[in-house]
C-alpha cells in the first residue's frame, strides 16, 4: 500500500530530518478510524531559541495506550509535558500549533492551566510521592481542589488505590508514611494519585526506568489494566515495554513525528528503514 | 633490572606525597586544635562557673603585727615585688573596710579553722564573717531579753528565728508585689485616663485628634489591590461589589463615628469627679497595705543578733547610722558555718545558693542575689526575636526562591544579603534606636511629627494616589506565568510601599496611642525597649534566616514540585503544601542559628533596651502577659555589666563565669529544642529509601 523507502542516502527520512528538509511522517491508514481525545495538529515548541518539536501532527485514540518512542532527545518527553502544559513553568518557553483536548483548545490564551492539569493525570519517571501518608497523597488532587468531605475522600482513596492495584498492599496502612513504601510501590502510588480525579488522559513519563524487572512487570499489567478506563499516553526508552502495553505507536527523531501506526505495524512492518532500525536495535 | 627485583610483577611503590598521608595529619590536626580549643574554653566556663557558689573553709589568720582577722582563702598568686601574697575575702563592708584583702604570705604566723566563725549572708552590704555572740528578743515594752548567750547556743536557736523571719518577709513580699503593685497599676491608669479626658477637653472641633489615619493607609491600600486583582479576574458583579465597599470604606472614614471626639467641660468635671473618688479609694487601700507591711516591718525589728567580727571587735550593725544597735534577724538570708558542716551540708548550701541565684532577683548592684529577671528577659527577647524573624525571612526567601525570576537583580540582592552578615552589631543597634525607638516608636506615641504632616486635602490626594498605584500593581501582578509586565508590577508595587510609609508618617488624623503619657514626660514605644530590641535584633538575624530558608526550599526536589503541578495544584497550593514542609527542618535550622546569634548578642541591646537594672518584669501574669514597651535584663548585657561595671569587681568575677554557664546553658538549652523538634520533622518528610 506504500511504496518502499529508497535505498538512496539522499532521500532517506533521516537525512531530511537532520538537515531539516521537508518529508512528511508516514501515517498510516488504520489511523483515519480512530476517534481521537486528544488532537495535536502543527504543534512546535521551542526553548528559548532552540526548537525541540516541529510540527507535531497526530490524535491520540480515546480509550487506548499510546507509545511515543525515539532515541533520547526526540522530543518525546517534551511533547508529553506539553500535554497537561507543565512546561509552562519552564521560563522560556514558547509554542505555536494547536492541541485539542475533547475539542477543546489547551493553548487557548483563556484557558486555566491547573484546571487542565486536573483533567490531564501525569505519572514521572522518577516515583515523586509527597511527604505525607498514603491517605494524604491520593487525594492531593482532591484536596488541592478544596474537597472537605471525608466520606468523598476515603471513597476516592479507595477507588484509585484498587484501581493502581496496590489497595490490598496498602490498605491497612493509609496512615503511615508514603516513603516507607517500595520503589514499586511508589510508582503505583502516584499512578493512584493521577487517577484519583479520573482525568481524560493520563501521561506517564518512563514511568518503569526507575524500577526492577518484577515492579516493571507489575506496572507493565497495571498499564494494560487501565487501558480500558483511560486513555494513555506513555514515554518509553524499552521497545518491549512498548509492544507489550500499547497499542499505537508513535516514533519520533529530532523533534519530528517519523512514523505513527497500530503498536502491531510498527513493530512488524513498519513503512520506513529508520523505524524499522530503531525497533530493532540497529539506529538511535 | 635492580627495580623489578625490588618490586616484583612490576610493581611501583605508590610515592608518599600522592598517599596524602600527611594530608590526613594535617586535617586532622586542624580538627583537633578545633576540638581543643572549644573544650577548653567550655571547660573553663563550666569549672568557673560551677565553683562560684561552692562554699570555701573559714579561716582565722594572725599576722606578725597581731592583728587577726576571719577570711575566705581565694587565690594566692606569686608577686615579683611583694612576694607570694594571698586574697583573701573578708567582707564586713559596713565596717568601712574593703572586702577583700591581700596578705603577704610571710607575715602569716597563725591560722585556724575555728568551728563557731560564720558566713553571714545579708540582703544589704554584702557579706559579715564573725562569730555569732548573742540573740537578742525585744519584749512590747522595748526591754532586752537575751535569748541565748554564746556561739553554739545561738546557732542553735538561730534557725527557728531565720525561719519566721523568712515568712514575714515574704508575707510582706506579696503584699508589696501583688497588691501595691496592683493599685499603683490602678492609680497609674486612672491618672493616665484623667489626662486624655483633659486633652481632649482642650480639643477644638479641628481634623480628628486621636484618629486612627494609621489604619486607613492600610485600608485603603488592601482595598485598592483587592480591587485591582476582581477587575483583572472578577465577575461585573463583584467589581461593583468591590467599588461600592472603596466608597462605603471611603465614607465611613471621613465620617469617622469612632474616633475619639471632643468632650465638653461639663463632662470633663463630671469625669474628674469620679476619678477623683476613685484615687481617694485606691489611696486609702494602699494606705492599709502600707500599714500591714509597716507592722510587719515592727516585728521584724523585734529580733536581733549579734555577729562579732574578730579583729575590730564589733558587731554587725542595724545600719550605717546605728553601729551601737545590732542588726535584725530578718536582714539575714542565710547563716553558714563553713567549718563545721562538712561535705553533705555545703552541698545543700551550694544548691540553695543556684536556686537562689535561678530565683531571685538581683542586689548590690548585681554581684550578689539571683537573675531571674535577667533570665526572663533574655527569654523573651529570644522568643520574640524568632517570631518576627522567621516568618519574615521565610516569605523573603521564598519570594526570592519561587517566585523572583533568577537573573542578575535577585543574585545582587542575594550578595547584599550576605553582606548584610557582615555588618558590625552596633550598626544595627544605632539603626534600631533611631529607626525603631525614635522613628516608629516616636509616631506610636504622639503622632507623626508636626513640621512634616500634611495638609488633610494634600493626604486625601497622597492617599488616592497610593490607592491607584495599588490597583495598577495588582493588575500587572496578576495573571500567568506568562506575564511579562513583571518589573513594572513590581516597581508599582514599590511605589505603593514608599507611598503608604509616607503617608503613616505624614498623616494629619493620627495623634499617637500614647499621647498622654507622653505628653507626662514618659515615652511609652518611643524610647528603647524590649519590642525594638528584638526587632533590631530580628533585623539582625534576617540574613542568617533567609539564607538558611532559601537553601531549604532549593534543595527540595523538583521532582515533588512537578508531581504537584501535575495534581493541579497552584504555584501556592504546591508551596504551602510541598515545599515548605520539606523545607521545614532546614529553616529550623536557620532558626536555631538566628536564635543562638541573638540570645548571645549585647553590643546592639545596650543601645535598644537592656538595663542594669530593670524596675519591672517586661512578664506579668495579667493581659497581654509580655509588656513590650518595657527596658529588660539581658544575659549578655549582665555580664558585660558585671565584669566591667561592677564597683566590686572581685566579689562579681564569680557571678561572671556564672552568669556566663548560665547563657551557655541556656542557649544549648533552646538549639536542643529546635533540634529536637527538627529530627522529628525529618522523621516525618524524609525518606528512610534511596
Amino acid at each position: 500500500m506504500t511504496m518502499k523507502p529508497s535505498r538512496n542516502a539522499e532521500q532517506t527520512v533521516a537525512h531530511a530530518v537532520e538537515t531539516g528538509g521537508a518529508f512528511e511522517a508516514a501515517r498510516h491508514d488504520e489511523l483515519t478510524e480512530i476517534e481521537s481525545v486528544l488532537d495535536i495538529s502543527k504543534f512546535s515548541l521551542w526553548y528559548g531559541d532552540n526548537r525541540a518539536l516541529y510540527d507535531i501532527a497526530m490524535g491520540i485514540p480515546r480509550g487506548k495506550v499510546t507509545a511515543l518512542i525515539g532515541p533520547s532527545g526526540c522530543g518525546k518527553s517534551t511533547l508529553l509535558r506539553s500535554v497537561n502544559r507543565l512546561n509552562d513553568l519552564v521560563a522560556s518557553v514558547r509554542t505555536s500549533g494547536e492541541m485539542l483536548l475533547n475539542t477543546r483548545s489547551i493553548y487557548d490564551p483563556g484557558v486555566d492551566v491547573i484546571s487542565l492539569r486536573k483533567r490531564v493525570g501525569m505519572v514521572f519517571q522518577k516515583s515523586n510521592p509527597f511527604p505525607m501518608s498514603i491517605f494524604e497523597n491520593v487525594v492531593y488532587p482532591l484536596r488541592i481542589a478544596g474537597e472537605r468531605k471525608k466520606s468523598v475522600l476515603k471513597e476516592t482513596c479507595e477507588r484509585a488505590l484498587q484501581a493502581a492495584a496496590i489497595w490490598d498492599e496498602v490498605k491497612d496502612r493509609l496512615n503511615d508514611s508514603a516513603l516507607g513504601l517500595s520503589g514499586g510501590q511508589q510508582q503505583r502510588l502516584c499512578i493512584a494519585r493521577a487517577v484519583a480525579v479520573e482525568p481524560e488522559v493520563l501521561l506517564m513519563d518512563e514511568p518503569c526506568s526507575a524500577l526492577d524487572p518484577i515492579a516493571t512487570a507489575r506496572i507493565e499489567e497495571l498499564i494494560h489494566d487501565i487501558s480500558s478506563r483511560y486513555t494513555v499516553l506513555i514515554v518509553t526508552h524499552n521497545m518491549q515495554q512498548a509492544s507489550r502495553v500499547s497499542d499505537y505507536t508513535a516514533f519520533m527523531y529530532l523533534g519530528r513525528l517519523v512514523e505513527y501506526g497500530t503498536t502491531k505495524q510498527i513493530f512488524q512492518n513498519p513503512h520506513l528503514t529508520e523505524t524499522e532500525q530503531y525497533v530493532t536495535g540497529r539506529f538511535g | 633490572m635492580s627495580h623489578s627485583k625490588t618490586h616484583p610483577a612490576g610493581f611501583q611503590p605508590t610515592p608518599l606525597r600522592a598517599r596524602g598521608t600527611a594530608g590526613t595529619w594535617l586535617t586532622g590536626m586542624a580538627l583537633i586544635v578545633c576540638v581543643v580549643m572549644i573544650l577548653s574554653l567550655l571547660g573553663l566556663i563550666v569549672v568557673s562557673g560551677s565553683r562560684t557558689f561552692w562554699q570555701k573553709p573559714l579561716e582565722k589568720v594572725t599576722l606578725e603585727s597581731g592583728e587577726s582577722f576571719l577570711g575566705m582563702r581565694f587565690r594566692t598568686e606569686q608577686n615579683p615585688e611583694m612576694g607570694q601574697r594571698t586574697l583573701y575575702r573578708v567582707g564586713n563592708r559596713d565596717l568601712g573596710q574593703q572586702p577583700f584583702r591581700w596578705v603577704d604570705v610571710n607575715d602569716i604566723t597563725q591560722q585556724s579553722n575555728p568551728d563557731a566563725a560564720v558566713l553571714v549572708e545579708r540582703y544589704e552590704w554584702g557579706i559579715w564573717l564573725g562569730v555569732p555572740s548573742k540573740l537578742i528578743e525585744i519584749d512590747a515594752k522595748g526591754e532586752r531579753v537575751v535569748v541565748a548567750e554564746g556561739a553554739q547556743d545561738v546557732l542553735d536557736q538561730l534557725p527557728a528565728y531565720l525561719e519566721e523571719a523568712r515568712q514575714r518577709h515574704e508575707q510582706a513580699d506579696e503584699i508589696r508585689s501583688e497588691a501595691i503593685a496592683k493599685l499603683n497599676h490602678k492609680l497609674e491608669k486612672l491618672r493616665l485616663a484623667q489626662l486624655n479626658a483633659r486633652l481632649r477637653a482642650d480639643l477644638d472641633e479641628r481634623d480628628g485628634h486621636l484618629g486612627y489615619g494609621l489604619w486607613f493607609v492600610v485600608v485603603i491600600v488592601l482595598l485598592g489591590s483587592a480591587g485591582g486583582a476582581y477587575f483583572v479576574q472578577g465577575t461585573v458583579f463583584k467589581r461593583v461589589l468591590v467599588l461600592v465597599a472603596c466608597l462605603s470604606a471611603v465614607g465611613a472614614f471621613v465620617e469617622r463615628p469612632w474616633a475619639d471626639q471632643p468632650i465638653s467641660q461639663e463632662l470633663l468635671a463630671e469625669i474628674e469627679a469620679e476619678s477623683e473618688e476613685q484615687r481617694l479609694v485606691l489611696t486609702s487601700k494602699f494606705i492599709e497595705l502600707t500599714d500591714r507591711v509597716a507592722e510587719i516591718e515592727a516585728e521584724d525589728a523585734r529580733y536581733r543578733v549579734e555577729i562579732i567580727d574578730p579583729l575590730t571587735g564589733k558587731f554587725a550593725a542595724l545600719s550605717q547610722s546605728q553601729t551601737n544597735e545590732p542588726m535584725k534577724v530578718s536582714q539575714i538570708i542565710r547563716v553558714v558555718q563553713p567549718n563545721e558542716i562538712g561535705f553533705l551540708g555545703k552541698v545543700r548550701i551550694y544548691l540553695s545558693r543556684w536556686w537562689e541565684f535561678l530565683s531571685d532577683d538581683p542586689r548590690e548592684a548585681n554581684t550578689e542575689g539571683g537573675v531571674f529577671p535577667v533570665i526572663i528577659g533574655t527569654l523573651l527577647v529570644t522568643l520574640l526575636l524568632t517570631v518576627a524573624v522567621v516568618p519574615l525571612g521565610v516569605m523573603a526567601a521564598l519570594y526570592m526562591r519561587e517566585y523572583a525570576k533568577q537573573g542578575i537583580m535577585i543574585s545582587i540582592l542575594r550578595v547584599a544579603i550576605n553582606n548584610l552578615a557582615g555588618v558590625p552589631s552596633i550598626v544595627y543597634g544605632v539603626f534600631g534606636l533611631g529607626f525603631f525607638c525614635y522613628g516608629i516608636g516616636g509616631v506610636i506615641d504622639g503622632g507623626p511629627d508636626p513640621s512634616i504632616v500634611l495638609r488633610a486635602g494634600q493626604w486625601w490626594i497622597l492617599l488616592l494616589i497610593a490607592s491607584a498605584m495599588a490597583f495598577v500593581a495588582m493588575s500587572m501582578s496578576s495573571g500567568g506565568p506568562r506575564n511579562k509586565r513583571g518589573l513594572w508590577g513590581g516597581l508599582a508595587w514599590g511605589g505603593v510601599a514608599l507611598l503608604a510609609v509616607i503617608a503613616v508618617f505624614t498623616t494629619p488624623y493620627f495623634d499617637g496611642f500614647f499621647q498622654a503619657k507622653l505628653l507626662d514626660g514618659s515615652p511609652t514605644f518611643g524610647t528603647s525597649g524590649l519590642l525594638w530590641a528584638s526587632l533590631t535584633l530580628a533585623l539582625l538575624t534576617l540574613p542568617v534566616v533567609i539564607v538558611s530558608a532559601e537553601e531549604a526550599i532549593a534543595a527540595v526536589p523538583a521532582s515533588l514540585r512537578e508531581g504537584s503541578y501535575g495534581c493541579g495544584a497552584s504555584k501556592w497550593q504546591t508551596i504551602q503544601r510541598v515545599v515548605l514542609p520539606g523545607a521545614m527542618p532546614g529553616i529550623l535550622t536557620g532558626a536555631i542559628l538566628a536564635m543562638a546569634r541573638g540570645a548571645g548578642e549585647v553590643a546592639p541591646l545596650m543601645i535598644v533596651g537592656a538595663v542594669k537594672l530593670a524596675p519591672q518584669l517586661p512578664f506579668e501574669p495579667r493581659f497581654p502577659f509580655i509588656f513590650a514597651d518595657r527596658s529588660f535584663m539581658h544575659l549578655g548585657f549582665h555580664i558585660y555589666d558585671l565584669g566591667f561595671k561592677s564597683p566590686d569587681s572581685e566579689a562579681a568575677r564569680g557571678y561572671v563565669w556564672t552568669t556566663t554557664l548560665l547563657l551557655v546553658t541556656l542557649v544549648v538549652m533552646m538549639n536542643l529544642t529546635a533540634i529536637r523538634i527538627r529530627t522529628k520533622l525529618k522523621a516525618r518528610f524524609q525518606s528512610g529509601q534511596f
